[in-house]
C-alpha cells in the first residue's frame, strides 16, 4: 500500500462526508507514510538483534492507517482497506507464525525450534526469526486498524452490525 | 573544551531551554489554541536543537545519521500535529480565549 492509493481513494469520495480535508495534514501524510512504513519494516527485522521487534513494527504500522484515516476521512480510509484485507492480515500472521511452529515440530524438533530448518537451507535460523517477526507484526498491525476501526465506528453502528 | 564540545553543549542548553519555555506556556496559557502554539513552536524548537546536540556528539556514522533523519521528521511531523489539534479543535466549535473573558476558561 502506498501514500498514493490513499490519495486516489480519498479523492474518490471527496466533498462527501461532512469531514473537510486540510492540504497541510494530508500533504505531511503523504510525505511521511512511506517512511513509516520503512521504519515499521525496520523495527519487525532488527527485533532480533537491537530494540524492538514483531510487535511494535506491527504497532508503527497499524498507525499508519490511523494516520492516514486522521488525514483523508476515516470513511474513505474504511473503503480503501477493506475489512477482509485487514482480517486476512490477521489470519495470515497467524497462519506464518503456526505454520513456522508446526514445520519446525513436523521435521522433529520443539515448536519454533529453528535449527531444525537448517537442513533445508543455510541461514535458516535467521529466516525463520524474521519470518516469525513478520507474522506478529502482521497481526499487531491488522488487530490495531480493525480495533481503530470498530471504535471509529461508535457503538451505534456497531450493534446494527451484530444484529445484521 | 574543543569547539565541537562547545557547540554541543551550547545547542543542548538552547534546547532545553525551549523546551522549557514550552513546559511554561502549556501550563500557563489559557486554552488550547494558544497552548497548542506554545507546544508547536517551542517544543519543536526544543527538541531539534536537543537532537542536534545528540548528532553532534555522537559523530559516528549511522547513530548520527539516524538522529538527523529524527530531526528532519520532528521538523515536519510536530507541527503538522499542532495544525490538526487546532483544526480539530475549530471544528468542534471551541471559542478562542480572548483577554476581556477574564476567566481561565
Amino acid at each position: 500500500m502506498s501514500a498514493g492509493d490513499a490519495d486516489a481513494a480519498a479523492s474518490g469520495d471527496e466533498g462527501a462526508g461532512l469531514y473537510v480535508e486540510s492540504t497541510i495534514i494530508m500533504t505531511t501524510v503523504r510525505l511521511v507514510a512511506p517512511f513509516i512504513l520503512t521504519f515499521a519494516l525496520f523495527i519487525m527485522f532488527h527485533g532480533a538483534d537491537s530494540p524492538g521487534g514483531g510487535f511494535q513494527g506491527g504497532v508503527i504500522a497499524g498507525s499508519v492507517v490511523m494516520m492516514l484515516a486522521f488525514a483523508y476521512g476515516i470513511d474513505s480510509t474504511r473503503q480503501w482497506l477493506d475489512v477482509r484485507i485487514v482480517s486476512a492480515l490477521a489470519s495470515g500472521g497467524v497462519f506464518a507464525f503456526v505454520g513456522i511452529g508446526l514445520g519446525a515440530m513436523a521435521l522433529g524438533g520443539q515448536f519454533l525450534q529453528y535449527s531444525e530448518f537448517e537442513a533445508l537451507f543455510g541461514h535458516a535460523i535467521k529466516y525463520a526469526i524474521e519470518l516469525v517477526e513478520l507474522g506478529i507484526g502482521a497481526i499487531v498491525a491488522a488487530v490495531a486498524i480493525g480495533l481503530f476501526f470498530l471504535l471509529a465506528a461508535g457503538f451505534d453502528d456497531l450493534a446494527e452490525e451484530d444484529s445484521s | 573544551m574543543t569547539p565541537t564540545e562547545w557547540g554541543i553543549v551550547a545547542l543542548a542548553v538552547a534546547g532545553a531551554f525551549f523546551g522549557g519555555v514550552a513546559a511554561v506556556g502549556l501550563v500557563r496559557l489559557p486554552d488550547v489554541y494558544t497552548r497548542s502554539h506554545a507546544a508547536s513552536k517551542s517544543d519543536t524548537l526544543g527538541a531539534i536543537l536537543a537532537i542536534a546536540a545528540a548528532a553532534l556528539a555522537l559523530q559516528t556514522g549511522l547513530s548520527t545519521a539516524k538522529s538527523v533523519f529524527l530531526l528532519v521528521f520532528m521538523f515536519i511531523t510536530n507541527p503538522t500535529a499542532a495544525h490538526a489539534v487546532a483544526r480539530a479543535a475549530q471544528d468542534q466549535g471551541i471559542e478562542p480565549w480572548t483577554a476581556d473573558e477574564g476567566d481561565d476558561k
